[in-house]
């Protein structure tokens, strides 16, 4: 075997790396205006592969048919995979005619909805460099899509089995809430009408009432994503980020949103690749301190910029992972969560490189679709219990 | 919505929420037993009954368990259920000329407050009287007093806090640590508590004591007569207040020239005075001086709707804009505690509770005097002053009879103390205005309160011994 092909999670890594190259029409197509391409390897670890970008041309993997099984090989050795049905709603629209694909992307177990595509980072000229493409933000010129927009996709999403957690992304708007009164309605309609787990990803607020007030919403899961743990590079690599919120606040609302959240809900990125690897070990550490898990996405760099540090290698970055997996296993994080993500390698998924064995029944579990209704219902239990409403009632009053 | 998150383990949540029901089944439990146990000698079963509904309702009315006005509605439809009364005549009584009143006064307030007449006078008083720091503290007092005369005290603490709160921030006072930050909040809260208690309007709760007085003998308390007989404890109650609090905390600041220019551009921001805000100030000021000339002839009520309507006849305000102000859980509230006292007075239950309890002490009509203002007193600290009148005054009333007193003066001795309630934020909505304001802390309002608490009992009950004779009253 070759040098990673044995192990699903070091391949996971270096696959998103080094890319692939593609020679199969149908993979070709299916990776047709995307970033990647999205395999199933062994052991069920799903994968994003970068395959347009101008690196993955030096890339040693290559996928490849045979009959109807596809591989992945690296010249010498190969190993079996699965290519991931494209999800039937990307070919359809809502009724006003917005194809669904550009509402939402499946993303594994999470399917990515961006009801808005603005980030005024773009329009102060302070936005982080590395995005060119991550969830495809931009200025103030994108259109904002309704709640019936968003919720028709939901609806598909959901309809077709893509996946069970509705991941609601937004860009910097400026204001005090970190924008949740923006996706206020959306997550309401969601909570609503289906029976899902939301995850939020927004801007840390600039108080915490605004974090009580994402879980009271509906939000089942919260990121605010630091992406860069060492504090000068992060003030040169997000400038938007260290100049309207800072890195203080960023912890301050990751701590708080730890003691709302029910454990190993709340996350936050740390892009590997932006900065040295022992920065980043220093941001799992901290972070875990904190009961956040830390997710970290391989930073990929773009044919214009390239902000990667040198060299980047598997070798260097798989220690990083197992740091991961020994930080929040230590700390009694709960990996039930943020698993099963084709974009990152999650701590779940590192345990195959660290004790190679395959997580306990619980995992299982929640994987399953029964698993996923017990999650929703007692994420919804603890939402109950746990939302105080503070309103007086009038009344009362003497 | 104002949401907080409860991070407690789930464990202690979940025991927590298993109270309330717990807490009802039980509730319900010793009431079924209370109902189902043989009837006392002296007693008829609709009395038992009444007991049983008495105790269900004070319980709940105590702990808040479900809003004031859900407790009412119950007792409205476990009166009847039970046979204590016939369903006609239970829900005739909520058509109770007092619930009436407090509608009218509600939409009165509400007119002179829309109209911003109330916020003119306001300020229109500090700017022209407060030019020292003495002067403006009492300004505020008085201010909160009078205008707690002829509106609800809530509804005057709510109007001031805004000025009040613009006032301690132009002049610069530290919350927590300003004396003169703690002077005016205090004088705020407690100006609208001592105000209250001088006529009918400062809140509802003489009304409602009026209603069940009504109801249960006949009798009835004039406008004018009730606030000759409470002035004197008004006025003391005022100085003693202002000497209390200068004492407590010396005025620490020198000049408010800041809190003028405050005033000044909040008055300039009103503009001239407009015909509504004559136009109500006329109404009003008619219906003070027709519930004062004419409130026994006409009745308080058929006066104050009176003038309800000419307010909506000559297009001074609309019916949305009254909505707001009328508060119809207090009117619910109102309703079923005049229900329930006719109840247990109608059945015989108020003069058993009272053979079985104090009656066998209260031997003389000053000791009932003295202790129910000091029951009202100290319950208006735990509890809706409502709720105070509402359990009480029956029972008073079977006493004040047995003991052959006028039962006009125990409603006297329960409706004014449990509208003084100075010592806790939860004790009545203008301490916790300014509380809220953060320059009073909670323990400053127990030091305070416990002393004004203790002076407003021994000074009410010397007014009634010594001013009331003078007026052709007493007990």
């Amino acid at each position: 075997m070759g040098k990673y092909l044995d192990n699903p999670a070091a391949l996971k890594i270096d696959l998103m790396l080094r890319g692939i190259r593609m020679e199969d029409p149908v993979v070709k197509a299916w990776a047709c205006g995307c970033s990647g391409v999205d395999i199933l390897l062994p052991q069920d670890t799903l994968v994003n592969i970068p395959c347009r970008e101008e690196f993955t041309k030096g890339s040693p993997y290559l996928i490849k048919r045979r009959g109807e099984r596809y591989f992945i090989t690296d010249g010498k050795n190969e190993v079996p995979v699965k290519l991931v049905q494209r999800p039937a709603f990307y070919g359809k629209r809502t009724a006003t005619g917005v194809p669904f694909s550009e509402i939402a992307s499946v993303h594994g177990s999470y399917t990515v909805v961006t009801p808005s595509k603005r980030c005024d980072f773009f329009n102060r000229s302070i936005e982080c460099k590395y995005c060119a493409g991550n969830f495809n933000v931009d200025g103030a010129s994108d259109r904002v899509y309704s709640v019936d927009e968003v919720t028709e996709t939901v609806e598909a999403v959901l309809k077709e089995g893509a996946s069970r957690i509705i991941y609601l992304s937004i860009g910097f708007s400026p204001g005090d809430d970190g924008g949740i009164e923006f996706l206020r309605p959306y997550i309401t309609a969601i909570k609503k009408n289906f029976n899902c787990l939301v995850a939020v990803e927004a801007l840390p607020p600039k108080e915490n009432r605004w974090i009580d007030e994402t879980y009271a919403l509906g939000a089942d899961s919260v990121l605010y994503n630091l992406e860069i743990f060492d504090k000068e590079l992060f003030e040169i690599i997000c400038p938007g980020r260290a100049a309207q919120i800072g890195r203080k606040r960023y912890m301050e609302a990751l701590e708080y949103a730890a003691k709302i959240f029910p454990n190993g809900t709340v996350a936050s990125h740390l892009i590997v690749g932006l900065e040295p690897p022992g920065s980043t070990c220093m941001g799992i550490d901290c972070l875990t301190d904190m009961g956040v898990v830390p997710v970290l996405p391989i930073y990929r760099p773009s044919s214009e910029k390239d902000l990667s540090i040198s060299p980047l290698t598997t070798e260097i970055i798989i220690p990083v992972y197992k740091h991961l997996y020994k930080a929040v296993t230590k700390k009694k994080v709960n990996l039930n969560w943020v698993r099963d993500l084709s974009m990152v390698t999650t701590p779940a998924e590192i345990r195959g490189l660290v004790d190679e064995s395959r997580g306990g029944l619980m995992e299982s579990f929640y994987k399953s679709k029964i698993g996923m209704k017990t999650a929703w219902g007692l994420s919804s239990l603890r939402r109950k219990l746990r939302v105080v409403d503070k309103d007086p009632d009038p009344s009362s009053e003497h | 919505m104002a949401i907080e998150i409860d991070t407690r383990p789930i464990w202690l949540i979940l025991a927590l929420k298993a109270v309330r029901p717990v807490f009802f089944v039980a509730l319900g439990l010793v009431f079924l037993l209370v109902v189902q146990m043989p009837t006392p000698a002296g007693l008829t079963p609709a009395g038992q009954n009444a007991i049983a509904v008495f105790m269900l309702c004070l319980v709940l009315w105590v702990t808040n368990a479900v809003p004031l006005a859900i407790t009412s509605l119950f007792a409205i439809v476990l009166v009847p259920i039970l046979g204590i009364l016939p369903s006609k005549e239970t829900y005739g009584l909520f058509g109770n000329e007092a619930v009436f009143f407090i509608l009218g006064a509600f939409i009165l307030a509400g007119a002179v407050m829309h109209s911003g007449l109330s916020n003119r006078i306001a300020l229109n008083i500090m700017q022209r009287y407060g030019d020292s720091p003495k002067k403006l503290l009492l300004s505020i007092f008085l201010l909160a007093a009078v205008l707690s005369f002829f509106m609800s005290e809530h509804a005057v603490a709510a109007m001031l806090f805004p000025i009040v709160l613009e006032i301690s921030k132009a002049l610069g006072l530290k919350p927590g640590r300003s004396n003169y930050g703690k002077l005016i909040f205090f004088s705020l809260a407690w100006g609208c508590v001592i105000g209250g208690v001088a006529t009918f309007l400062g809140g509802a709760r003489v009304p409602l004591a009026m209603g069940i007085l009504k109801e249960t003998t006949g009798d009835t308390i004039g406008f004018l007569e009730y606030t000759i007989a409470v002035l004197p404890l008004v006025v003391i109650m005022l100085l003693a207040g202002y000497f209390l609090l200068t004492r407590l905390y010396p005025i620490d600041i020198t000049g408010v020239d800041s809190a003028h220019d405050v005033l000044a551009k909040r008055l300039k921001g009103l503009g001239k005075m407009s015909f509504p805000e004559y136009a109500v100030g006329c109404v009003m000021a008619l219906t003070i001086v027709a519930w004062m000339f004419l409130g026994s002839h006409l009745g308080l009520a058929a006066i104050a709707l009176s003038s309800v309507v000419a307010l909506f006849i000559f297009r001074l305000v609309k019916w949305k804009d009254i909505e707001e102000y009328v508060n119809w859980g207090i009117i619910l509230m109102y309703g079923g505690a005049i229900v329930l006292g006719a109840a247990l007075d109608k059945s015989g239950a108020a003069k058993w509770i009272v053979n079985e309890t104090v009656g066998q002490w209260a031997g003389h009509p000053w000791t009932v005097f003295a202790i129910f203002s000091l029951l009202a007193i100290l319950m208006t600290e735990a509890m809706s002053n409502a709720a105070v009148i509402a359990v009480l005054l029956p029972v008073s009333i079977g006493l004040a009879r047995s003991l052959s007193m006028d039962p006009s003066i125990v409603t006297f001795a329960i409706a004014v103390p449990a509208g003084l309630a100075f010592m806790f934020p939860m004790s009545t909505p203008a301490n916790a205005i300014a509380v809220s304001s953060n320059y009073v802390t909670v323990s400053d309002m127990i030091k305070g309160g416990a002393i004004m608490t203790v002076l407003a009992w021994i000074v009410f009950n010397l007014v009634a011994a010594f001013w009331w004779p003078l007026i052709g009253m007493g007990y």
